[in-house]
């Protein structure tokens, strides 16, 4: 059985989280005390992640750290589809690398943003936050010509990748961090789309969609 | 396109304007879209009538934003505590907290004016006239990817005047020569030709606040399918050129005052909304529709209203009808949610009927006008039962087949059980037919086989299952014999009809005597304080009208009242000096109120 | 440069407060066990930076930064100037800018065989009072704590108790179906709640045990008002339960509190109104009915908007 130590409110314990439920995997949580109890620092925990931090996954020995290479190893070990990493396309899969390292940004943005006020994590708020509209204003427009051209997706292809889930958790949350969606309707509408997806799971601070068509 | 390319309207107010504020396509399946206008936020969604809801962006319970609220195609559902607002009217249709109650009629959210046009969604606070007029091309323009920037209004506008683009972009070379035709603060027409290409933009500006604004963009002619992406990529990217320039000039110009959203009529009603259920008033002016025979003796109306459009309603609210000849009669609503535009009764001819149902079956047509009380529902539909069973007895159907249908769009379990004559007696037979399996007929039975089936029914008792019946009495009261012999509990059995299910006990009457209006006036079982004291013209402010806001609290001088409001504490009811008229009454014969 | 563009702008710094009724409380600034000893932490109070610490023999210390600013992480002062009055209480370092009254009392918190810690921190852009109403609301739980603490359809709020006791509000009879309501409950349980308001922002909640039916749960929720729209939310626990750990407990109510926070960050105005007809009550916000009144009687304006003629 594949466990993930994780900690309920962490944005990249989330994408984990909302893969491995998407690809229905089975799987079983051991929670982390990230806050208030820093364990994700403790001697102990640097055992199993000598760098202390979450989420880390743990399948069957195989044991791997940082959420977007967890995405790309669940995807590639359990999604017989071959779709959300699309390894059978050599565009397609360039395509999803570099929104996976798009989303790099916009954790380290965005999320960042949300640690600073939820858990006052030191970050030059002003200046995340606008690193994180910059992004999201690239963001909104790319979806919303997406749409033009028929698409529902961050990457081209009918699929989700996980490239979109690697994004999703950034922009759902940003309102935490004091990032207004306001400005973005593409990003809202491409979120309810993927709120759409059969077997998505909420985390705390996203709100469910009504069920589409 | 020259200067007739937008009507020449004089500047007005921003407040009595339209502006444009969202995209059609901005508004998709069961979307719930988020904007600003002035300052305000707006809740933008639409129904799946298509029907466009633009609402104040505040639930009315505790001021959550709606714009976060689940649109389910006839109603947009709060997600704090699952209020749900009616499509079009806005009023509240549900409150689950209280789940046998029906929301007062007060509860209704703010609405704006909309219209839909040239791809895109028209609002503003109290807009006067028609939106801007483009002509010649009418509705066969693009809209182009809306901008939002971070600088005044009016400095965009300005902008935009030096706006250019290239009339065919996919053909390389110069911008081709482009002229400002027209502008103003709120549109701005620029016009491209190269050769024989020509291309008009149009841009009109949302202010969304002071500092902030979106610039809409509608290109005429639509260029050719294949081109259209092109074309929105290069107005995007000369756009985003201009928003870059734009936002670098606002940012080193002082800040401007932020924008006060304009105060709207707040929640407090002044005016008794709330109808007394015995001055039989007829607010509502409605034309017939539609009339026709929906089954053998039935005939089913399609009430549309003059004006003002049709108030909220839940399933089992009824309306008065007035006839001509001075008759009234109660008819309940058989809609489902989401189907607003209509009020549909269904009409029983009565053979020993006085002239109530005869006037509607033989004198009333289609396109006559006739008069009807807001609906009212003394027979609410609670939701928070896993299992619903309805029984329905011939016209006894119509509160049912509503139920049915906001059951089913609830996706709550749900048996509509339906006994009537014959196949040709059923009403509605079209909405039925869409309820599928979950409507059981009982055709042409006998007392005694009604009996045994009405006791098959009711043996499938189970936890969290509840019953609701209408139809003739000999029926109510078989029903209740035996759902009570089959331990089904009293309160998952609803018979209450035409008659208050709150627990407020209306059924004293008393005197009150106003001290400063030196009124005397009788208040009969049945009717509140507040509403015997509106029928002669005195008017207490009221808002929730259940007894739990204290809006209409007042001085008691005199007698003791019967406190049955949640807003006074037991010491102040004891102590007897205040009262609230929505709910309490009096214990002892007369009150002296400071009223 | 984008401030403009947010609607929920969470500034740094704020309007200091001059309502007496504020100043003149006890407020929580943290969990005693997340300081370094003899390390200077810094926050806001009422719009007040301050600087604080817990210092090498154990002693609390809570300075306005006005008087000394120093960077957070240096060496605490020993005897800082203008040092503001400080307890321990709960598991939390509280201070006040004003003259307050005894802080309120948990017995239960003596009780040896109680777990008591703080389950979390978290900060959250509304008012405090807006906050503590969210507490005491049992009426979200089917929509927000969907599977947890409630669920559809089973949404009725029935009737219960409320009364102002010894100056404090108090909701009793509270009662409500829920899927799981503690980690150490496996099936659904109709729960009983009791509610108690002390202190304008801080509440506490009494609730069945599902360890030890004759003894209650104590969860309590202590605001910090950073400023008037911008609180750190502190909620402690002191509870029986022999069985779950020190994180399963806590990533239970952080689950909770992670719910709740969109919903409070989406309520317009953040501050509370107290006036009767700001908003729509209905007969489930009793107790919320009772803490807005409660609080416009104390003639509190600090995170609300006052009733227009002062009164309820
Ligand atoms: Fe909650």
């Amino acid at each position: 059985m594949i466990k993930l130590y994780d900690f309920e409110l962490s944005v990249n314990c989330y994408k984990a989280r909302l893969l491995m439920s998407l690809l229905d995997v089975a799987f079983e949580l051991v929670p982390v005390d990230f806050y208030p109890g820093w364990e994700h620092k403790t001697e102990e925990f640097k055992r199993i992640n000598p760098l202390g931090h979450i989420p880390v996954l743990d399948d069957d020995g195989f044991v791997l750290w940082d959420a977007h290479a967890i995405l790309v190893y669940l995807a590639t070990r359990y999604d017989t589809s071959r779709q959300w990493y699309p390894v059978d396309d050599p565009q397609l899969l360039g395509r999803t690398a570099s929104w996976m390292l798009f989303a790099e940004g916009t954790t380290n943005t965005a999320s960042a943003a949300r640690l600073h006020v939820n858990l006052g994590y030191d970050f030059e708020i002003e200046s995340v936050r606008a690193g994180a509209h910059r992004l999201f204003r690239y963001l909104d427009e790319h979806l919303w010509f997406t749409e033009r051209e028929g698409r529902c997706w961050v990457c081209p292809g009918d699929h989700p990748t996980i490239a979109d889930i690697a994004l999703f958790p950034d922009v759902a949350l940003a309102p935490e961090g004091g990032i207004d969606l306001l400005d973005y309707p593409a990003l809202r509408r491409w979120c309810d789309r993927i709120k759409r997806l059969p077997r998505f799971v909420v985390m705390g601070g996203i709100f469910p969609a009504s069920p589409g068509r | 396109m020259n200067d007739e390319g937008i009507a020449a309207a004089p500047m007005l107010d921003a407040a009595f304007s339209w502006f444009p504020i969202a995209s059609s396509e901005d508004l998709p399946f069961r979307h719930t879209y988020h904007t600003k206008l002035l300052g305000r936020e707006l809740a933008v969604w639409r129904a799946d009538d298509g029907y466009v809801n633009v609402w104040e962006d505040r639930c009315l319970h505790r001021g959550v934003r709606l714009s976060i609220g689940l649109n389910d195609g006839a109603e947009l559902k709060c997600q704090y505590h699952g209020w749900r607002y009616a499509s079009r009217s806005a009023g509240c249709t549900y409150i689950p907290a209280h789940p046998a109650d029906a929301p007062a009629r007060t509860i209704c959210c703010t609405t704006f004016p909309v219209v839909e046009r040239y791809g895109l969604v028209w609002s503003g606070e109290e807009p006067l006239g028609d939106v801007a007029q483009v002509a010649l091309f009418g509705d066969e323009g693009l809209t182009l990817r809306p901008v939002p920037i971070h600088a005044p209004a009016a400095l965009v506008a300005e902008r935009l005047r030096s706006y250019r683009f290239r009339p065919n972009p996919t053909a390389t070379g110069s911008s081709g020569e482009c002229t400002v035709e027209s502008g103003d603060e709120r549109a701005v027409v620029v016009t491209a030709r190269d050769g024989t290409a020509e291309m008009n933009v149009v841009f009109f500006v949302q202010p969304v606040d002071a500092r902030t604004c979106v610039v809409r963009g509608l290109l005429v002619p639509r260029p050719v399918d294949d081109a259209v992406v092109g074309v929105l990529r290069h107005h995007n990217e000369r756009m985003s050129t201009l928003r870059d320039e734009v936002e670098e000039a606002a940012a080193v110009m002082p800040p401007p005052p932020p924008m006060q959203p304009r105060v709207r009529a707040p929640a407090p009603v002044a005016e008794p909304t709330h109808t007394p259920a015995d001055t039989r008033t007829a607010p509502l002016r409605v034309v017939v529709a539609r009339k026709w025979a929906t089954a053998d003796g039935i005939a089913g109306f399609e009430l549309e209203s003059i004006g003002e459009r049709l108030p909220a309603f839940q399933p089992g609210a009824h309306i008065d009808v007035h006839l001509p000849n001075g008759l009234v009669r109660q008819y309940s609503l058989t809609n489902g949610p989401g189907d607003v535009v209509r009020y549909r009764i269904g009409v029983k001819l009565e053979p020993d009927s006085r002239g109530g149902s005869k006037a509607l079956h033989e004198s009333i047509r289609e396109g006559d006008v006739l008069a009807i009380s807001e609906p009212r529902n003394n027979f609410p539909l609670r939701r928070d039962r896993a299992t619903t069973i309805l029984i329905a007895g011939g016209i006894g159907v119509t509160p049912l087949i509503a139920m049915a249908q906001a059951l089913g769009h609830a996706q709550l379990d749900f048996r509509l059980h339906y006994f009537a004559q014959s196949p040709a007696h059923l009403a509605f037979p079209e909405v039925l037919d869409l309820l599928g399996e979950r409507v059981v007929r009982h055709l042409g039975l006998g007392p005694t086989e009604t009996g045994q089936r009405l006791q098959e029914i009711l043996a499938e008792r189970r936890p969290s299952s509840q019953v609701y019946v209408c139809g003739p009495g000999s029926m109510l009261g078989a029903t209740r014999q035996m759902a009570a012999e089959l331990g089904w509990p009293d309160d998952a059995v609803h018979f209450e009809y035409f008659k208050n299910t709150t627990v407020v006990d209306d059924s004293s009457a008393f005197d009150v005597e106003l001290a400063r209006s030196a009124l005397h006036l009788r208040v009969p079982a049945g009717t509140t304080i507040l509403e015997v004291l509106a029928e002669h013209g005195v008017i207490v402010a009221s808002s929730c009208q259940q007894g739990a806001c204290g809006t209409c609290l007042v001085s008691v001088l005199d007698g003791v009242p019967d406190h049955q409001d949640v807003y006074l504490n037991d010491a102040e009811k004891q102590r007897n000096d205040r009262m609230l008229v929505c709910v309490s009454r009096a214990k002892s014969p007369r009150l002296v109120l400071d009223v | 440069m984008w401030s403009n563009s947010s609607t929920r702008p969470i500034v740094d710094s704020f309007e200091r407060c001059t309502d007496p009724v504020a100043l003149n409380q006890w407020h929580p600034l943290s969990a005693v066990a997340e300081l370094r000893r003899g390390v200077t932490y810094q926050t806001l109070l009422l719009g007040e930076p301050l600087g604080y610490g817990i210092d090498d023999a154990g002693e609390p210390v809570v300075w306005p930064a006005k008087a000394l600013h120093l960077p957070a992480g240096s060496p605490l002062p020993a005897t800082p100037p203008a040092g503001l009055p400080t307890q321990v209480s709960y598991g939390y370092l509280w201070t006040t800018l004003g003259d307050p009254q005894p802080l309120f009392a948990i017995p239960e918190a003596d009780e040896p065989d109680r777990r008591v810690l703080n389950a979390a921190t978290i900060g959250i852009a509304t008012s405090a009072p807006r906050a503590v109403e969210n507490f005491l609301d049992m009426g979200h739980f089917p929509f927000v704590h969907a599977g947890v603490l409630g669920a559809e359809p089973h949404t009725e709020v029935v009737d219960y108790r409320v009364d102002v006791v010894d100056g404090e509000v108090w909701a009793t009879g509270c009662r409500f179906p829920q899927p799981k309501a503690a980690p150490g409950s496996s099936a659904s349980a109709m729960t009983d709640y009791t509610y108690r308001v002390p202190h304008p922002y801080c509440t506490i909640l009494y609730k069945s045990c599902p360890f030890d039916e004759s003894r209650r749960d104590v969860i309590g929720l202590f605001l910090q008002p950073m400023g008037e729209e911008a609180v750190r939310a502190n909620m402690l626990l002191c509870v029986v339960d022999p069985i779950s750990t020190d994180t399963e407990i806590r990533r239970f109510q952080l689950g909770i509190f992670s719910q709740d926070k969109p919903i409070l960050e989406n309520q317009v105005p953040r501050r509370l109104p107290l006036s009767p007809i700001a908003e729509t009550p209905i007969r489930a916000d009793k107790s919320a009915i009772a803490y807005r009144r409660w609080l416009s009687e104390m003639g509190l304006t600090y995170g609300v908007i006052p009733a227009a003629d002062g009164a309820a």
